[in-house]
């Protein structure tokens, strides 16, 4: 396989947009452009995520229709749908592609619109990803799958409400210094522990919100990325997915498809879980975050939401975990979601983060959930 | 060519008479519900029904109190994971137990739920 670096990125605001989700991201995607100082001509292909353009915007074939809006119709494009991995699957693809030397230029990204909703219909769409003949007619939620595994982990290792509210206390805190987030104001944990129960245990500041936005990434072959500043390099981009149906995983407090995608990327990039310096990963939901730390291989499977809770991963601490603010304070546009983690650890590992910055950091992960935790998406980065 | 292997609609159709069924393979012996196409252990398509006591515990649970549109009106309901005793597990509705009673470790029998073409999968009380 050819290396492959990351040498532009753009990411929307997130939060309430007037605009279609072809259009942020087309705007993501001129930025990411723009950053990667390349001509859109050079552009080979449009790998793209976008989830629930079909029930939202009554739009599908969003592919072509996203590479339309930005202005280069003509490039081969797939939308790809694994739920709020999306944009993750569709960048794993476009690494495969120019590390097996088919293409050398590659814009990668995905956007998703829901505000133009209500509450009670994104809450419907969403709890699409899960089985439509066994488990939605239970009227199980998003929050609700979250919530099952929640007390199976509070019930196998003790883990409390508070060490929930302190990741959402923590990456509210790292969201006050993103200018891109969607909240940028910080919480307590007697907010949180006070805010109402969506799905018990699971309360209103356990879970991220519903956002609009788009965001976008520049791929291209080592030849290609020597030519500009400052490339990223993909050390590992690995795929893992997991029975759909809660009743067949076998332990509702591990998330299997993270600790086989995990493996395979560290196996990948020859690192493992210590050489890691940044972290974004995929906290949809507090309780998710503390799962993802602990099938990372960043701490022990049941130590996660103590780690959370004494500031192991607090910018500063051992191992920062969503800098930017994760999914619970940058906000989560579920197909652009993939996307913009790796657009945040490319800025980390350039050293561009600005207040959010993780002091010399050089390898970088990003993981990407979808759905049900039947898909996991995990992919690793270095500079030179 | 195998023996049909039991498909959701015959799978609720005998879940309406109050029967749950699982399917075990012919092959290893691996226990599975609901049916699938192979089986997940030793990927045979050999499976024959087998017929379900009902009665498992709660192994999680939760309650949901911002629904879907469609289960709206039923808000606040409880869903639970239910390890069945033939060592099986199933996600179910929880009814006729106090919400404030659903707990880990709780017994709990099925029952369909629904009516005309929508059954479902539910679990009440033991006694
Ligand atoms: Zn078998």
């Amino acid at each position: 396989m050819r290396r492959v670096a990351v040498i532009g990125v753009g990411v929307t605001k997130f939060g309430l947009h007037d605009r279609t989700s072809a259009e942020l991201f087309a705007d993501a995607a001129g930025d990411a452009l723009t950053d990667a100082g390349i001509a859109a001509s050079a552009v080979q292909a449009l790998y793209y995520g976008n989830v629930v353009g079909g029930e939202t915007e009554h739009q599908l074939h969003t592919g072509p229709q996203a590479a339309s809006v930005l202005g280069i119709p003509s490039v081969p494009t797939t939308r790809f749908e694994t739920a709020c991995a999306s944009s993750h699957a569709a960048f794993r693809h476009a690494v495969m592609e120019i590390g097996a030397g088919v293409s050398d230029v590659i814009l990668v990204g995905g956007a998703e619109r829901v505000l133009n909703v209500s509450t009670a219909e994104s809450t419907e769409y969403f709890a699409y990803a899960s089985d439509a003949v066994w488990e939605q007619p239970l009227g199980l939620t998003f929050p609700g799958v979250f919530a099952l595994i929640a007390r199976a982990h509070m019930e196998k290792y003790g883990t409390t409400e508070a060490q929930m509210a302190a990741v959402a206390v923590k990456n509210h805190r790292h969201g006050a210094l993103n200018p891109k987030a969607q909240f940028q104001k910080q919480i307590t944990i007697d907010q949180v522990l006070r805010s109402a129960y969506v799905a018990d245990p699971l309360k209103l500041l356990d879970c991220c919100p519903f956002s609009d936005g788009g965001a976008a990434v520049v791929l291209a072959s080592e030849e290609v990325a020597r030519r500009h500043r400052k490339p990223v390099w993909v050390l590992a981009s690995a795929a893992a997915s997991d029975w759909m149906l809660l009743g067949d995983k076998r332990d509702l407090a591990r998330v299997p498809a993270t600790e086989r995608a995990a493996a395979a990327a560290y196996r990948q990039a020859g690192l493992g879980p210590t050489d890691v310096d940044v972290v974004e990963l995929h906290d949809c939901f507090t309780i998710a975050e503390i799962v993802a730390t602990e099938g990372l291989g960043l701490f022990e499977p049941g130590a996660g939401g103590r780690a959370a809770e004494t500031g192991l991963t607090s910018l500063g601490g051992e191992v920062p975990v969503n800098p930017s603010g994760g999914l619970k304070a940058k906000g989560h546009p579920i197909g652009a979601t993939g996307a913009a983690q790796i657009a945040e650890i490319v800025t980390q590992l350039r050293g561009e983060a600005g207040p959010r910055q993780v002091d010399g950091a050089r390898t970088g992960l990003t993981h990407t959930l979808g759905g049900n935790t039947a898909t996991v998406l995990v992919s690793l980065f270095g500079r030179d | 060519m195998t023996e049909p292997v039991i498909t959701a609609r015959a799978f609720f159709e005998r879940a309406r008479a109050g029967q749950l069924t699982a399917v075990r393979c012919g092959s290893c012996g691996e226990l599975a519900i609901p049916p699938r196409e192979l089986c997940p252990a030793c990927h045979a398509r050999a499976w024959q029904p087998v017929p379900l006591v009902g009665e498992g515990t709660i192994t999680s649970f939760t309650v949901i109190r911002v629904a879907p549109r469609a289960h709206a009106a039923d808000a606040p309901y409880a869903i639970a994971v239910v390890k069945l005793q033939e060592g099986v597990s199933i996600l179910g509705r929880i009814v006729d137990i106090p919400l404030d009673k659903v707990a880990v470790g709780l017994p709990v029998r099925f029952r369909p739920l629904g009516a005309q073409d929508q059954t479902s999968i539910g679990f009440g009380p033991l006694g």
